[in-house]
């Protein structure tokens, strides 16, 4: 049989973000497959240079739509580090709290997507009808739904109040009944067993050979959470499971991911009923000390690490940051050759792949064959003019 | 002929049940369908006129013909498909009888259905873009698969009816409805290769968007997608037709004007059937596809002929 | 320092190993080792720490000393984080390849190409990333004597 070469991407009914894989395929199965990246690189590792260790956060929080807290909190713990800040046992809790709910929101996602990419919509459909009561979670307590900037430098900028902590139990119960089920179905549907069960075979050696991380690690029986192995804010006084799979498929990560949700509703109630007392916050200088941290973060995805040099001013000299798709990307031209075309946009996602935050760049924005660029200062002045003229002006506040 | 046989002749072609109802119904099928998986998904759905509206869009867009393809057959390949499946109404019984039924017109029926999916593997192939090349053999590869259960399945009311016509089959089952359910296996098996050849989840696999875009149609568009999809609303009226025909008893034998009701009533429910089949499953894989119809599907099939055929050595 | 017990042990067994080639190894703090290595023994180091159990290459972080060009090489055992520090003259930046070791870090070791034109030597010719295939070649965005000027001429929507 002749060999057909299929583009999938950078524009790609299968894919969220530009990325692209050449297949080539025999028939219905795939003899090849290469990974090209590159097309949202939006240069912030240079951006976070040239800009102060406080703006530096919102800007890391837009490395990634759904894992903003992820990384906020990565970079943050770095600064805290390096500027030897007591950072309050309550803004940790709050912390790890939006880190869970962030993981909750993030596998319910991740749910959907592979229900569509499979071609379950029902799935589809129900897993984010559902996921709105945790955005609503998530909403309540820090005003967004998905950037939720809850970090500041030496802690949190909001606090918790009895009222949303009741709120956010109540939802919490609720996801917790709809996970059971969706657990039942994951494990019960027949096509869906059909469609998820020796696809994307990732074995505990190549898994550990190619730098698997998250669920995609653990799915191959690889025992790897951060939380666990060198725990940060407050996961060591936490109790949890960490879940492993061993059928090396894109059905254990399904059910690794099923299962976590669980751990994480738990872990939520552990924060909220154990909320130490105390501020929220302390003072951070603006002029961070000379050094350097690494530090890495379990995001819903896997391990981020971050490396942060800093040079005695308030810019940092040089920031690193590591998305944890980088890492899993290596392991999908193994998961995706010799297997069914049919296969690959499930076997893409089931690494739950976000590609801006493994690009970072673009520096200019053609606009209409008009190059434009934006200072600053201009996009500012753009921002506050922006909202005049919707009657809102942000200069009064 | 007179001039007035000729005009009710071309009302029937035309009208009722012919052009302007079939493919109004087909719309309304359409909508229908996507309203019930809306409903079953918890979303809210399209607003009446949906399919209507998109037809009418489809028709005012410009039409690009790709360098690589044959032209004329290109063009012409959804006309072609959308009167193979007009001309299969001609021998289903919508209201009590069919406007032109004889014996053997279920083999033609049957040979008639067959022709849209090959204009839609010809539409894939001739489009020569890697996405529409995969979706026609995709196409090819489905219909051999669903096929031969589909035909299996009409072929055991035909035996136990004693006739090769449509219209003779559903006049036995409504003169013997303590017969119909006999038939259940024989539906159900059906109905599922029907799901297959209106190509919907799970058997959607020739235009799985996630996998190779739209598939056959990638390359299509105007107002040339517009009477594709136009012929595969058709098709579902057709198919939810011959179905309820085949194995419901059609309109039980009432007049023209009271059968009609029981004609929509029994589609609707088939449409319905077909909605929640639609709505309970993930895609499935070609492969996996081909082994279900032929371990599972086929074998059903058969066993409702062998029953038939027992049933009809013990009736006499 | 009997705080940090298994760190310690980590950084005496390979100031052991590797004699002169390592400097400056620090333990940071709980879970955190730092040092520095000779660049030509870079393969060497890592691929020993792969035997002693740190499997992972988390990434590589390039950096920009004036003088220097240089790479932190984060390995871990998912617990401890051993950073390698390799250091390389800016007139003519090169480090070997660690392909052979980590097969994973290919990624990695473009982005050093790209982004600090620190030659690799030992990585095989493919794709660019993360930079499209037409930015200049000579041009390394992330050393810091890198600013961002406009092209010159408009560029039109085709």
């Amino acid at each position: 049989m002749s060999k057909i070469t299929i583009p999938l991407g950078p524009q790609h009914p299968a894919l969220k973000e530009p990325e692209n894989f050449m297949l080539v395929l025999e028939g219905e199965q795939i003899t090849g497959a290469t990974v090209n990246l590159g097309y949202n690189h939006r240069g912030m590792e240079k951006a976070a240079e040239e800009r102060t260790y406080m703006q530096d956060l919102y800007l890391i929080e837009r490395v990634c739509g759904i894992c903003s807290h992820s990384h906020t909190t990565c970079y943050i713990t770095n600064v805290e580090e390096l500027a030897k800040a007591e950072t309050p046992k309550r803004a940790l809790a709050i912390r790890t709290l939006f880190g869970e709910l962030e993981r909750v929101h993030s596998h319910l996602l991740w749910l959907g997507v592979a229900g569509y990419e499979m071609g379950f919509e029902t799935l589809f459909m129900y897993t984010w009808r559902d996921r709105e009561q945790v955005l609503d979670c998530l909403e309540m307590l820090s005003g967004n739904r998905v950037h939720y900037s809850i970090n500041t430098l030496g802690g949190v900028r909001r606090d918790i109040t009895a009222e949303q902590k009741a709120g956010v139990l109540k939802r919490i119960k609720y996801l917790e009944e709809r996970t059971k089920y969706y657990i039942s179905l994951a494990t019960e549907e027949t096509t869906l067993l059909a469609r998820t069960q020796n696809v994307g075979k990732l074995p505990y050696d190549v898994a550990i050979e190619r730098g698997a991380v998250g669920p995609t690690a653990r799915a191959s029986g690889i025992a790897r959470d951060v939380r666990k192995d060198d725990p940060y804010l407050i996961y060591g006084e936490l109790d949890f499971k960490l879940i492993t799979h061993n059928t090396c498929d894109v059905f254990g990560r399904l059910v690794v991911r099923a299962l976590e949700l669980m751990e994480s509703y738990k872990m939520i109630e552990q924060i909220l009923n154990n909320l130490p007392e105390g501020p929220i916050a302390v003072k951070v200088p603006w002029r961070i000390p000379a050094g350097e941290a690494v530090n890495h973060y379990e995001a819903p995805r896997g391990e981020d690490i971050h490396y942060l040099k800093a040079n005695n001013t308030d810019k940092p000299e040089r920031l690193k940051v590591r998305a944890p798709t980088l890492a899993n990307l290596q392991s999908v031209a193994y998961m995706m050759e010799g297997g069914w075309l049919a296969d690959v946009p499930l076997v893409i996602a089931a690494i739950d792949p976000c590609m801006s935050c493994t690009d970072r760049a673009v520096v200019w924005n053609p606009k209409k064959g008009k190059k434009e660029i934006y200072g600053w200062e201009e996009l500012r002045k753009m921002g506050i003019e922006h909202y005049k003229r919707r009657g809102v002006d942000f200069t009064k506040l | 002929m007179t001039l007035d046989s000729t005009l009710t002749q071309l009302a029937y072609l035309l009208i009722f049940p012919g052009f302007l109802f079939l493919a109004l119904y087909g719309m309304y099928l359409q909508w229908l369908d996507r309203k019930l998986c809306a409903i079953m998904q918890n979303r809210v759905g399209p607003p009446w006129f949906q399919a209507l509206a998109d037809f009418i869009k489809l028709l005012a867009k410009e039409v690009i013909v790709p360098d690589a393809a044959e032209s004329r057959l290109f063009r012409l390949l959804p006309f072609f498909a959308m009167a193979a499946v007009m001309t299969a109404l001609v021998s289903i019984p919508v209201g009590r009888s069919a406007l032109f039924g004889f014996q053997g017109d279920m083999v033609v029926v049957i040979y008639l259905l067959t022709i849209p999916t090959v204009t839609f593997f010809l539409a894939g192939w001739s489009s020569t873009s890697p996405y529409s090349t995969v979706g026609a053999m995709r196409v090819l590869t489905q219909l051999f698969a669903y096929e031969v259960p589909m035909m299996l399945s009409l072929i055991g009311p035909a035996i136990l009816a004693g006739s090769w016509k449509i219209t003779g089959i559903s006049i036995f089952f409504a003169a013997n409805p303590i017969l119909i359910p006999t038939q259940l296996l024989g539906f159900a098996t059906a109905l599922v290769a029907l799901q297959g050849k209106l190509e919907r989840i799970p058997f959607d696999i020739p235009h799985a968007k996630n996998e190779i875009v739209g598939g056959q149609f990638t390359e299509y568009s105007g107002r040339l997608l517009a009477f594709f999809y136009l012929a595969i609303d058709m098709e579902l009226v057709v198919g939810a037709a011959l179905l309820s025909a085949v194995f419901l008893g059609g309109s039980l034998g009432l007049t023209r004007w009271a059968a009609i009701p029981v004609f929509l009533a029994k589609t609707l429910a088939i449409t319905f059937l077909l909605a929640l089949l639609k709505v309970l499953m993930a895609r499935i894989r070609i492969e996996q596809m081909i082994n279900f119809c032929w371990k599972y599907l086929a074998p059903l099939a058969m066993a409702q002929v062998l029953l038939d055929v027992f049933l009809k050595y013990r009736l006499g | 320092m009997s705080d940090f017990e298994n760190e310690e042990k980590i950084k005496a067994s390979i100031e052991a190993k590797f004699q002169g080639a390592v400097s400056n190894a620090l333990v940071q703090r709980r879970n955190r080792v730092w040092l520095d290595c000779a660049t030509e023994k870079l393969p060497e180091l890592l691929g020993w720490m792969k035997t002693e159990g740190f499997v992972y290459l988390a990434t590589i972080t390039g950096f920009d000393e004036g003088e220097n060009l240089g790479a932190c090489y984060h390995m871990t055992n998912a617990r401890v984080i051993v950073t390698v520090r390799v250091k390389t003259p800016r007139a003519n930046p090169s480090i070997p390849s660690v392909l052979k070791i980590f097969p994973g870090a290919v990624s990695y070791e473009r982005e050093l190409e790209d982004m600090f034109g620190i030659k690799i030597a030992g990585l095989p010719a493919g794709r660019r990333y993360p930079l499209p295939e037409d930015f200049p070649t000579d041009q390394y965005p992330l050393r810091k004597d890198w600013k961002f000027v406009p092209p010159a001429e408009e560029t039109e929507a085709k």
